[in-house]
């Protein structure tokens, strides 16, 4: 009898146990792509954040970041999408998203900064020739007036004071 | 010829010739300042205007509207629409308080505009809904925006007599990158439409 019953409590252990076993490598997988995508989303909101200081740097700096603002508004859309996938539990896509994100921005920094220093060569060169070349010529030309006005004086002055004498 | 005769003539001469080598200083020197800093948000119809705006909606059409953005703040923006939907009786963005809906996001729009730059984006729609004849409401179950599904099962509008339908009212919400609190803060700018969930 206690066999018997052994055996039926093992039988119920065994009916319950095997369906758990068949449906947690599921759950572990789904856990670990969840928190994947929790990473992933992370990560590239942080590197679209940094991607977007560097355009603030750039754009400071006097460069145009309308080239930038292009691939990082295409990044931003990724963004966007990775977040509604991962919002109705498509992790797959939310990571996959997520991934293209940072890959649309791989390089972008390095970009933005180069093209903030070649805005500063040109504000330096801008600098140079238009505040103080033309602040330097326009002394020029008065220093160069007053020069002429007393060679003229010079020359012409003295004959116009002669011919009024002779008149 | 006496010299001194001209020297008005002469000191004008210099003097406009030393300005005009130093206008490209002056441009620069002279520019009247921005005192205003702000943004601009907007919503146009299917054809980009003010005037043809969708209403009466049937259940899984499409419609189109365009958001627009212009940033007039001095310096690139990172700006977030939020889209949201309410019936009559839930939380509205309050311009008077300043403050934003309490509801829940449904769709985010990322954009970053150069300052004096615009940005303009195609939003398609539909809703997909239900008539429940015995409680007189329409309950929407899903709403697409360009092809994303978002999944809405609760929502319901009631009917309004005084004006005839079922309304709702789906609204943008313009959110800023604020890199000094390291995240968005409400923009204190929304945009909406109303719509009647056609029944018939």
């Amino acid at each position: 009898m206690s066999d018997l019953k052994s055996s039926f409590v093992l039988g119920i252990l065994l009916v319950l146990t095997i369906p758990s076993l068949a449906f947690m490598p599921c759950s572990s997988v789904a856990a670990i792509s969840q928190s994947q995508a929790v990473s992933a989303l992370d990560d590239a909101e942080g590197v679209v954040v940094f991607a977007y200081q560097a355009v603030l740097r750039a754009g400071e700096s006097g460069a145009n970041v309308s080239g930038l603002l292009v691939r990082l508004n295409d990044a931003g859309q990724l963004l966007t999408r990775a977040r509604m996938a991962f919002g109705s539990g498509d992790f797959d896509s939310a990571l996959e998203l997520a991934v293209l994100c940072q890959e649309r921005l791989s390089g972008f920094v390095a970009d933005a900064d180069a093209l903030a220093e070649a805005a500063i060569r040109d504000r330096n060169l801008d600098f140079l020739v238009n505040m103080v070349g033309s602040f330097f010529g326009s002394v020029a030309v008065v220093c160069g007036g007053l020069v002429a006005w007393f060679y003229l004086d010079r020359k012409y002055g003295k004959l116009g004071v002669r011919s009024n004498e002779s008149s | 010829m006496n010299l001194h005769e001209y020297r008005v003539l002469f000191v004008a001469t210099v003097g406009i010739l030393a300005l005009l080598v130093a206008s490209p200083a002056m441009s620069r020197l002279l520019v009247f300042p921005r005192t205003e800093f702000f943004t601009e948000f907007w919503i146009l119809d299917s054809n980009h205007r003010a005037e043809d705006y969708p209403f009466n909606v049937i259940r899984t059409a499409n419609y189109s509207v365009f958001l627009g953005i212009g940033n007039r703040l001095g310096h690139t923006a990172y700006y977030l629409v939020e889209v949201k939907l309410r019936n009559q009786t839930q939380s509205a963005p309050n311009s008077f308080n300043r403050t934003s809906s309490s509801l829940p996001s449904l769709f985010n729009v990322a954009a970053f505009v150069a300052d004096e730059g615009t940005w303009d984006y195609p939003l398609t729609f539909s809703f997909d809904y239900a008539y429940n004849e015995s409680l007189s409401q329409v309950e929407l179950s899903s709403l697409k925006f360009n092809d994303i599904t978002v999944d809405v099962t609760g929502f319901r509008a009631g009917w309004d007599s005084r004006n005839n339908g079922f309304l709702c009212n789906l609204f943008f919400e313009l959110w800023i990158y604020d890199a000094s609190a390291s995240g968005f803060g409400y923009h204190e700018r929304s945009v909406g439409l109303w719509f009647n969930m056609t029944t018939s």
